[in-house]
């Protein structure tokens, strides 16, 4: 007897892909707005301090609108249970103290986002903010960057999975590393930027909207050296670290788990 | 009577496997309580989780033939569609709890359903009342006990009033107290709510009493269903009086010591043979000396003494919290004492209640393997001695997380046991293991002990510490309550196996065996 | 006076209150009005908070740090003309760091400034601080709108899990201990210790899963409301987009339309998703007459404060050239004090007398023997 395969739940609207594109556009933008933003706009002119907190706003909102997407019928128990489960476990080592500086919470997203796909990468990297922010009680103004920063590592984890899914698993998991490291400073950058307006002002450190991208980006180089390159330096090299011990082996458990994750059911007949 | 569960022509591969169901035919009425009965691996998760069709929508694989449940296929049904006809309760405590409250956990289901939050109200108190559990309401889940949780978890499965409840496996994480209150949890709800019940268990001392009918399972294959006795008259893993009746030709067979007993009146032994004489222990390998332990704020031992010479076994009985894990741990070297001493003359390995803790390699030998390495020896022939001596041989080289709980079990022992300690410390051994796998357990404790080794369990498996203890330790709140021969300390108390409550002296089916000269 | 675990107001009576106090530092961001609105959530959190972590004191904490940080970046690289106070020696870094000149001249007005805009920093964590303390997460999650039951699910089980995350990693790193009869082995105990965990993790997810799926998760499929609110949540970030292109492109109004339609459809998506789940709540907190009290207090603190800045009142913001001591205008000033209204209302005793009848009941009907 055969059977009829369950119709698989399709979402109808519009595709994730330009949800997901319109996501990184847009966070980008609200995060870079110190290097665009030209000095004639209200935002500019007297309340330069405020900027940060309406990019935050716009944060939040394009969380929200992820938020939406999630639940369009594509996300099984199993989604939830594995995203919360490993959000738990992100969300525990941002506490542990690492020598060197740096968190643990890095490596395990960058791994599950290559074992899972770019989609769980960056529902891993919300979900682990999130968590993270629950556990310390404090939730800031700065969350909602700091969930995109890693949504967006989880992302490029998974479309760097993709990739790097055909090599062997040492090289996969060289790369794994190299992209752990780079996003130490990344990481770091974006944060530090959502800082940086608050430097507003005449100083050669500080943000001056209406410089052009090239003197913007200058200014912002030089504060970003002063205040946070020697610790994401040490932060990066403590991911590239994590990953190349742990790597071979998660990515070998995340696998062993990818058919539960796939969702539905094939009804077909039994072999024999 | 109706039939809720019909399960017709079933056929069931995971992907990539051989088949885990095969040709299975069953029908349960409505108001049954059915027993599923069968080694790991055997099937019966599986059998039980198509019941509400998690087999095979969320599993995957291939199937075959149908599963109906109160009218409704899981062909046509996803599990979330039959939350209202089918409660499910794992045995994982620690993972079935969605929110933090239980009093909110109970309701995720009705949530889910959507009903008006009028009936949801009357609803919840209703099952909190049904599960006697209406004062752990507000709770966290985290701060209970491993009985209350699953009584909270048959709660959350119960909201929505489904017409048959599923249980895999639900006691077999927890304490006898709890697996206590579980049973009769679920057995009253059949008597109240006449609620169905599937429960697949290995702890057939409690469980088998309760069910109307049970079946078999081995290698997918369904027997039954049967009456209990007649189901568990050859089965390994059932109760201690029900091999005695079957030794002594007690029609039907006895579930309970309280029909043992009855049976048992007309009975009569011949002489127990001269007590054998508890072999004097060798020397001492490990020894505890007034040893004081704080955790926390709480003493959690007061002042133990205890030996362990070669060549015994000792058997450490105690309800939970009176400190069985903390003095292995002590002896074991893991933890900062706070007076007395620990002296190790010999080596000491420790086995931890959860074997999952120790499991990371990709197979069975590889495991093994590991830990030779890691104390810098070379010994390949303890690999295939303890592979061996577990029944392992035939899994060296599966992943041992591929395995069931009691093949996991083995693999753990076989891990740390390989090293060559000269005392091995087990804490929970025979937790959620099924008889097969204890079989084999007690059988490497034995050659463990005879080849000069000493062991000691810390348990509560009074039958396990019956058929293989020589000595035995009781502890109660951080105290050595009682200690000496297995046999004089077992006698003494609530620790009485099956059979020497129902014919004194004798501790085990085997010693009436060797009576009767069978 | 012990903790009480419940939150004395709705969850979201303190995400009202909060925003306002935000937007009200904003605004009038002079050192006296941040001084009003720092002892105002200082009352707030002390009076209701519902844990000893201290949140307040921790982010306050960050707050100074991040303040601290940005006078002596700003003293340090900001030579303007003004009142020398003392000079440092100087130092020009390398090219490839920036190649300015760090010390100089330390100025007066340059640090008065930069402490009076940090000290508004340390007020806006207070505020984040405060709420922290005193809102439940859980209670927080539980209170957003239907239509983000999925997303907060996962938080709240990632918290629910955390507890047993950390058993299972102490378990795994005895267990490593243990095998070898306490001697630890340094090379791959990291391995032996993640992978137990992780394997542990995955597991119990999945038969969380089970739970899940048994229990009637997601069960309804996704219906027309659904792929309206998701389409509405894409146009929402494509209006967002736009509004920052305009922005660049210089047309400030256009902008800001565009920015105000993002934000409208994004609402309008999230009470649209919402209304087509299925779902009810169990047992949601109501709000009760004090948790609008306070709503309503909170706006008319926003209001006022928006009116004296509309109305170009000088003394709500400050500046350090010229240096003048800065004022408090009664207006302004009432309205921030209104912010201290929470801490007025009486806290709950603990327990609550009701419940506590009700335990007491439960009690004894639970203690009749379970017939064996």
């Amino acid at each position: 007897m055969t059977a009829l395969p369950l119709p698989r739940a399709r979402p109808a609207g519009p595709p994730a892909a330009l949800f997901y594109l319109l996501l990184v556009a847009v966070g980008l933008a609200a995060f870079l707005y110190p290097f665009w933003i030209p000095a004639e706009t209200a935002f500019a002119e007297a309340h330069a301090a405020d900027a940060p907190f309406v990019a935050a706003g716009v944060g939040l909102l394009a969380v929200l609108a992820i938020a939406l997407e999630v639940r369009r019928g594509t996300t099984t128990g199993a989604t939830i249970a594995v995203l919360a489960v490993l959000s738990a476990m992100a969300g525990v080592l941002r506490l542990v103290d690492l020598p060197g500086g740096g968190s643990g919470i890095f490596f395990l997203i960058v791994l599950a986002g290559a074992a899972y796909g770019p989609r769980f990468g960056l529902l891993l990297g919300l979900g682990a903010m999130s968590t993270s922010a629950l556990l310390t009680g404090g939730m800031g103004p700065w969350l909602p960057f700091q969930m995109l920063a890693l949504a967006w590592m989880g992302a490029g984890a998974g479309f760097v999975g993709h990739v790097t899914r055909r090599l062997p698993v040492s090289a996969e998991v060289v790369a794994l590393a190299a992209y752990g490291w780079v996003w130490g400073f990344v990481y770091g950058a974006i944060m530090n930027i959502w800082f940086w307006p608050y430097l507003a002002g005449q100083g050669a450190l500080a943000w001056e909207p209406g410089l052009g991208f090239h003197g913007t980006l200058e200014r912002y180089w030089r504060f970003y050296a002063v205040t946070s390159l020697a610790w994401d330096a040490a932060a990066a090299l403590t991911n590239a670290i994590l990953i190349l011990l742990t790597g071979r082996v998660a990515l070998r458990t995340f696998r062993r788990f990818e058919a539960r994750l796939a969702g539905p059911e094939d009804f077909g007949s039994a072999r024999r | 009577m109706s039939a809720v569960v019909t399960f017709a022509g079933v056929a069931f591969a995971y992907a990539d496997q051989d088949p885990a169901l095969v040709d299975i035919d069953l029908t349960v009425a409505a108001g049954d309580v059915l027993l599923v009965v069968g080694p790991s691996g055997s099937g019966k998760s599986t059998l039980l989780r198509a019941v509400n069709g998690l087999v095979p929508h969320a599993t995957g694989g291939h199937f075959r033939g149908s599963v109906t449940v109160a009218g409704r296929s899981t062909r046509d049904h996803r599990p979330r569609d039959l939350a209202d006809s089918v409660g499910f309760v794992h045995q994982d405590p620690e993972a079935q709890f969605v929110v933090d409250e239980v009093e909110h956990d109970i309701a995720f289901a009705l949530e889910n359903l959507g009903m008006e939050p009028a009936a949801m109200r009357r609803r919840v108190e209703e099952v909190l009342d049904a599960l006697g559990i209406a004062h752990l309401r507000h709770r966290s889940p985290t701060t209970l006990s491993g009985g209350e949780r699953q009584r909270a978890a048959v709660a959350g499965a119960l909201a929505a009033a489904p017409d048959v409840l599923v249980l895999d496996e639900p006691t077999s994480e927890l304490d006898p107290q709890g697996a206590d209150d579980v049973l009769a949890a679920v057995t009253r709800l059949n008597a109240d709510l006449g609620t169905t019940i599937l429960l697949a268990e290995h702890r057939l001392e409690r469980a088998a009493p309760m069910a109307d009918l049970a079946v078999g399972i081995d290698r997918g294959r369904l027997r039954g269903p049967e009456a209990v006795p007649a189901l568990l008259a050859d089965y390994e893993g059932a109760p201690p009086v029900t091999h005695l009746g079957h030794l002594l030709g007690w029609i039907p067979p006895p579930l309970t010591v309280r029909d043992a007993r009855r049976l048992a009146r007309d009975t009569v032994l011949p002489e127990p043979p001269d007590r054998a004489e508890v072999p004097t222990p060798g020397d001492v390998l490990v020894g505890a000396r007034g040893v004081r332990v704080r955790l926390g704020h709480h003493p959690a031992l007061r002042g133990v003494d205890l030996e362990v010479g070669r060549g015994e076994v000792v058997a450490m009985l105690g309800r939970n919290g009176s400190g069985k894990t903390t003095l292995l741990r002590a002896l074991a070297g893991l933890l900062e004492i706070d007076g007395g001493h620990v002296d190790t003359l010999a080596r000491v390995a420790y086995l931890p209640q959860d074997p999952n803790a120790l499991l990371f390699a990709p197979t069975v030998r590889a495991e093994l393997e590991h830990t030779l390495h890691l104390l810098a020896r070379r010994d390949p022939e303890a690999v295939t001695t303890w592979l061996d001596r577990l029944g392992l041989t035939d899994l060296a080289d599966r992943h041992p997380r591929s395995l069931s709980a009691g093949q996991r079990q083995r693999v753990a022992i076989g891990a740390v046991a390989v090293g060559g300690a000269d005392v091995l410390l087990l804490d929970e051994p025979t937790r959620g293991i099924d008889p097969p796998s204890a079989g084999a357990l007690e059988q490497a404790v034995a050659d463990h002990a005879a080849g000069g080794g000493a062991v000691v369990l810390a348990t509560h498996d009074v039958e396990l510490a019956a058929r293989c203890a020589t000595r035995a330790v009781v502890l109660g709140d951080g105290d050595v309550v009682a200690s000496g021969a297995a046999r004089d300390v077992l006698a003494g108390s609530l620790f009485a196996p099956q059979v020497l409550r129902v014919l004194p002296p004798y501790l085990t089916v085997a010693e009436v065996a060797g009576a009767l000269g069978r | 006076m012990p903790l009480s675990t419940v939150p004395r107001f709705h969850a979201v009576t303190w995400l009202a209150w909060a925003l306002a106090a935000v937007v009200i530092v904003q605004l009038a961001s002079s050192p006296l009005y941040v001084t009003l609105v720092l002892a105002a959530s200082a009352l707030v959190a002390g009076a209701h908070r519902i844990s000893s972590t201290g949140a307040f004191r921790l982010l306050v904490g960050a707050g100074i740090v991040m303040a601290l940080i940005r006078v002596a970046l700003t003293a340090l690289t900001t030579h303007a003309v003004g009142t020398v106070l003392f000079t440092l020696p100087e130092a020009t870094l390398p090219r490839l760091l920036g190649g300015f000149t760090v010390g100089g001249t330390i100025e007066k007005e340059v640090v008065l400034q930069s402490l009076a805009e940090g000290y508004a920093i340390v007020a806006l964590l207070g505020v984040f601080g405060a709420f922290n303390s005193v809102v439940s997460h859980h209670e927080l999650l539980g209170s957003a709108p239907r239509a983000f039951h999925e997303a907060g699910l996962v938080v709240t089980i990632a918290a629910a899990f955390v507890p047993s995350t950390v058993t299972s990693w102490q378990g795994a790193r005895e267990a490593d201990r243990a095998r070898t009869g306490g001697i630890v082995r340094r090379r791959g105990r990291l391995v032996r210790t993640v992978v137990p965990v992780l394997e542990t993790g995955m597991e119990r997810s999945l038969r969380l899963a089970d739970s899940m799926d048994s229990r009637g998760f997601a069960r309804h499929p996704p219906g027309p409301a659904d792929t309206a609110s998701a389409w509405g949540a894409l146009l929402a970030l494509m209006s967002l987009a736009g509004s920052f292109v305009a922005l660049v492109g210089r047309r400030s109004t256009l902008a800001a339309v565009l920015a105000t339609t993002g934000a409208v459809l994004l609402v309008a998506s999230v009470v649209l998703a919402s209304r087509a789940s299925p779902r009810r709540r169990y047992r949601p907190r109501a709000l009760t007459g004090e948790d609008l009290l306070i709503m309503a207090t909170s706006a008319l603190a926003l209001t006022l404060v928006a009116i004296a800045a509309a109305g170009g009142e000088g003394s709500l913001s400050w500046s350090a050239s010229p240096l003048r001591s800065p004022d408090l205008a009664p207006l302004p000033a009432v309205g921030i004090l209104l912010l201290a209204v929470p801490a007025l209302l009486p806290t709950r005793p603990v327990p609550d007398e009701e419940s506590e009848a009700r335990t007491t009941a439960d009690n004894a009907r639970t203690a009749q023997p379970v017939a064996s």
